[in-house]
């Protein structure tokens, strides 16, 4: 493969604005990021051919289906853009194919299931409190996904095909997501009963002793034999909805609305 | 109480326009807090904003749209049920906003899905005119997708504020004590999803013992957020570290 620089900085420039700003903006149930992604290849193809049948045919290679997060997907573009310039269309293609999904495991596990949840709950207590750096920093810890998209392009460009080796052969992917696992599972273990720790019943009853009667309330007993149960049971009913009975998160959403509905008016919550 | 004329329901109704395209670009415009934030800045009312905002922000720790998923949209619900709360205003308006907020966010679901669909159109097109050769009409197809995701917030946002007088008018004095309580029940029991779906994401069958440490150290210790989170990264190396990074997830 010829090392020979074809795209100049302005054309590289557009290409990452065109991909890290509009991949989704035509995201659909069929192809999902694919448009997208062959659109922000289009400046790159009027450089590389010089007729409109070899640029429409290059785009059309690029209508695959294609998902993946979209900060994660620069490096992926990056790598593509340095293939197709070197009219290595079969490479970029596999790229895709092959880093499409790992990324998209990564991406989400670090944003959404990570960093999103920690986040959220320091800026929702700010918020609470009614301070303005509860939407401030909830903005710039997304806008932080967006902002890491042009360096990511840079090195998936500066890679080239070298990416798929040193991101699945030496482990990268694997590692990445045991510890973001580990340190996930960890947080979510504290974060369940801290944040639904309102979820409380209610109840009390009546308790005939020597000296008389006594009140007592069923939630200091079930504190007294797990701290959090309420909660625990509720998530675990999630759990075991998706899981065992293969629920979508719709239809878990639904059931578990109709549940505290219903226990809440029977006085239970 | 306060009535939305005709040109605050319109600047609600772009700000969630712009909001879920700039989320489509990566941005957090499309968050429950900035939204709710912006909202009581419109409406003059920002305590409030932030205080729905705050609410449905836990509610959707864990909820994201993995691989286009549609989830219960709280950013649409932000905005709709900050204007309304506002519009009651009074000691219950916090209650009465999340009271509409929470069926908003089902609700808006079902426009989601309508929105995703309707750009599978804009693909076609594009498809075509690629094999019609015209380059320029790929890039407009591409760009116009924005448009039905712009609308399936921007609209009904600027129906629900426009109508919010009446709603509130209607809605306000017949909302028995006993709904109140089990919206605001409800509203509290809902991150048990988030959790759930982060937890079957991460593989709690076989990696339960880290989970069930979190939950030891906050229940019966009283660790922090920020604790946990130092806990586990330590713990996460040192385990990768020793096991040479086998995967094992």
């Amino acid at each position: 493969m010829s090392n020979e620089r074809k795209l100049d900085q302005a054309t590289l420039r557009k290409m990452a604005l065109r991909h890290n700003i509009s991949l989704q903006w035509s995201w659909n149930y069929e192809r999902m990021q694919a448009l997208g992604f062959a659109y922000s290849l289009i400046p790159a193809f009027e450089k590389l051919y010089d007729t409109n049948e070899e640029r429409v045919a290059a785009v059309q290679r690029h209508m695959q289906f294609y998902n993946t997060h979209p900060s994660m997907s620069a490096v992926i573009f990056g790598a593509a853009t340095a293939l197709e310039e070197n009219y290595a269309s079969d490479a970029a293609e596999s790229i895709k194919i092959g880093l499409m999904g790992p990324l998209a495991g990564i991406g989400d596990t670090l944003q959404s299931v990570l960093m999103r949840p920690i986040i959220g709950v320091i800026a929702a207590g700010l918020a609470a409190e009614g301070s303005v750096f509860g939407p401030i920093l909830m903005f710039l810890a997304q806008f932080f996904w967006f902002a890491i998209r042009f360096p990511l392009f840079n090195w998936g460009y500066k890679k080239s095909v070298g990416l798929i080796h040193e991101m699945v052969g030496e482990g990268i992917i694997n590692k990445v997501t045991e510890v973001a696992t580990i340190l996930g599972l960890v947080v979510i273990g504290g974060f369940v009963p801290s944040i639904m720790a309102r979820v409380k019943t209610p109840l009390t009853y009546q308790k005939v002793l020597e000296g008389g009667e006594k009140i007592i309330a069923i939630q200091d007993v079930l504190d007294g034999i797990l701290p959090y149960m309420i909660p625990l049971l509720f998530v675990g009913f999630s759990y075991w909805l998706l899981k065992s009975k293969k629920f979508s998160p719709l239809k878990t959403l639904l059931a578990l609305i109709v549940v505290a509905f219903a226990a809440a008016v029977a006085g239970l919550l | 109480m306060g009535d939305y004329g005709f040109f605050t329901a319109l600047i609600l109704g772009i700000w969630a326009y712009f909001s879920i395209i700039g989320a489509l670009a990566g941005w957090g415009t499309a968050e429950a807090l900035v939204s709710g934030f912006i909202t009581g800045l419109v409406v003059g009312d920002v305590k409030l904003g932030l205080e729905i905002g705050a609410t449905l922000t836990l509610m959707s720790l864990g909820m994201a749209t993995y691989g286009g998923a549609t989830i219960p949209d709280f950013n649409t619900a932000a905005i709709i049920g900050t204007a309304i709360g506002a519009a009651a205003g009074g000691a219950n308006a916090a209650e009465l906003g999340l009271g509409i907020a929470i069926p908003v966010a089902l609700f808006m679901t079902q426009l989601d899905v309508l929105g995703r669909a309707t750009t599978t159109f804009f693909m076609h097109g594009a498809e075509q005119a690629l094999e019609k050769g015209h380059l320029k009409s790929v890039e407009r197809w591409h760009l116009m997708g924005t448009i039905p995701w712009g609308l399936s917030r921007g609209i009904p946002v600027f129906l629900g504020v426009l109508a919010g007088q009446a709603v509130v008018d209607s809605v306000v004095s017949s909302i028995p004590a006993w709904f109140m309580h089990g919206m605001r029940v409800t509203g509290s029991v809902l991150p048990a999803l988030g959790f759930a779906l982060l937890l079957s994401m991460m593989n709690l069958n076989k990696n339960w013992p880290y989970a069930l440490l979190g939950y030891a150290l906050f229940a019966y210790l009283g660790v922090p957020t920020l604790g946990l989170a130092f806990i586990g990264l330590a713990l996460a190396f040192i385990i990768t570290k020793n096991r040479g990074g086998v995967a094992n997830v």
